[in-house]
């Protein structure tokens, strides 16, 4: 695999890059509304796009992890309801993802990268809970949600759940993508 | 200039793939990811399951009733003839199967493998086994998404059919919302059948909701009760979709956009009927 790619044209392995790149994409999306058994807790399921999401900032800089959460964050909005916005929990845990620097401190993947989206979903959906919050407080009639309680207790199930079935879906993601990115990066650095 | 040109040919194509991954993100969200819905619906429809027919057979008891209701159902249509009672046609029925849930989990939606191309619109209501179930949303040529009743935003006027007492419901979660009454003693105990009411502008009345599992009358400021969905909102599998004659066309198109009309349309009957008792 890794000699047929060296030998390729550099257009042709760049788009062979971004078709794979752009497909798991498509691939995370078309799992969203999906509930298999064994990805379902409560009633709720793995939030691929953010594993998506951390899975490409792990090893990014800070920037391309915003763009990659506004992107996927603005598609999210178009397939449930658009307020509050996806996007904006998204591109902080991008850019947060992007920050830590895994990679400088900590070799292992695996059990990191569980923990990291663990953390990153429980942010998430913190982030999303606030926002429903400050809909009540500023505009309290025409918000989506109508006390805070409700909202605080919701934000429990679904952060926990949604955390721990995301931090154990994780690596089936995580594994093939960042394998095939390191491969490219290899075939192009020494260029 | 020669610095630019550079930087320019370093950066350029990355400035070109940001602008067009942010330019289709953008335009998937206008479209309500119209163009995901219709690829999910293209893959998953190989594996809907046909609907079982039962083949049990009726119990005698059910049979009575069913005809019964018949009778009744042909007897109010005439009475209403004489009354002069004006009642739009009701559009045909469609028979829709559930091919997915909501895409994130702050809202509680369904996707229907159906869509315009079958007559569904924004507006149309949406029924199980037993009772409705929600509204649709939002419509593809060939797949609807749906906001069930058990979403905390959606809010419906209801009312008990025993008694007439008046109240809404909202989502509470899975398979429980939750009404409040407009009245201060209203007339229900646990068992009686909530049905929709007259007042909601969203839904036609008289369709079946749930049935009251506990009431708490002491709650402030208004006395609630705590219903059991009659429709298995969450074993889903087929719904029928009937065209509503409360649905306006000219605000289908607004509503797509908004988060939740539900809420504001409902509230405003609710806060008015508050207001005369």
């Amino acid at each position: 695999m890794n000699f047929d790619l060296l030998r390729w044209p550099p257009y042709a392995r760049h788009s062979l890059n971004w078709a794979i790149t752009v497909g798991s994409v498509l691939l995370c999306l078309l799992i969203l509304p999906t509930r298999f058994s064994g990805m379902e807790l409560l009633h709720v399921g793995p939030n691929w796009l953010l594993i998506w999401v951390v899975a490409w900032s792990v090893k990014r800089s800070m920037f391309e992890g915003a763009i990659a959460g506004l992107t996927l964050g603005l598609i999210q909005d178009g397939m449930t309801f658009p307020e509050p916005t996806h996007a904006l929990s998204l591109v902080i845990i991008g850019a947060l993802t992007a920050r830590l620097q895994k990679q400088r401190y900590i070799q292992e993947d695996f059990i990191s990268i569980a923990l990291i989206v663990f953390g990153m979903v429980v942010l998430s959906e913190t982030i999303t809970a606030l926002q429903f919050s400050l809909q009540v407080i500023i505009s309290p009639d025409t918000a989506a949600y109508r006390d805070l309680g409700t909202i605080w207790l919701y934000h429990q199930r679904i952060a926990l759940a949604s955390a721990i079935l995301s931090s154990l879906w994780a690596p089936v993601l995580y594994y093939p993508l960042n394998r095939w990115w390191e491969q490219i990066a290899a075939i192009e650095q020494p260029q | 200039m020669y610095a630019a040109r550079r930087w320019w040919d370093r950066n350029g194509i990355r400035l070109g793939l940001i602008g067009l991954a942010l330019g289709s993100a953008w335009l998937i969200r206008q479209t309500q990811g119209n163009l995901i819905y219709e690829v999910y619906r293209g893959i998953a429809s190989p594996f809907v399951r046909q609907p079982v027919e039962t083949t049990v057979p009726k119990d005698p008891k059910v049979q009575e009733l069913e005809q019964r209701l018949i009778e009744l159902q042909s007897q109010n249509r005439q009475l209403q003839e004489l009354l002069g009672y004006v009642q739009k046609n009701p559009g045909n029925d469609t028979v829709a199967p559930v091919i997915g849930r909501s895409a994130d989990h702050w809202w509680h939606q369904i996707i229907l493998g159906r869509g315009q191309q079958d007559g569904i619109q924004v507006g149309s209501i949406v029924s199980g086994d037993g009772g409705i179930v929600g509204r649709v949303v939002q419509a593809t040529p060939n797949t609807s998404r749906v906001l069930l009743i058990s979403d905390p935003t959606s809010q419906i006027g209801v009312t008990v059919s025993r008694s007439r007492n008046m109240g809404y419901i909202r989502g509470q979660s899975a398979n429980r919302v939750i009404m409040e009454f407009f009245d201060k003693v209203p007339d229900v105990r646990p068992g009686d059948v909530i049905a929709t009411s007259s007042y909601s502008r969203l839904f036609p009345p008289g369709l079946p909701v749930g049935i009251v599992e506990s009431v708490n009358l002491n709650k402030s400021p208004a006395p609630e009760a705590v219903i059991e969905l009659s429709a298995p909102i969450n074993r889903l599998e087929w719904v029928v979709v009937s065209s509503n004659p409360k649905a306006d066309p000219s605000q289908s198109s607004s509503q797509s956009s908004q988060p939740d009309p539900a809420v504001e349309a409902d509230l405003t009957d609710a806060s008015l009927l508050g207001g005369n008792q």
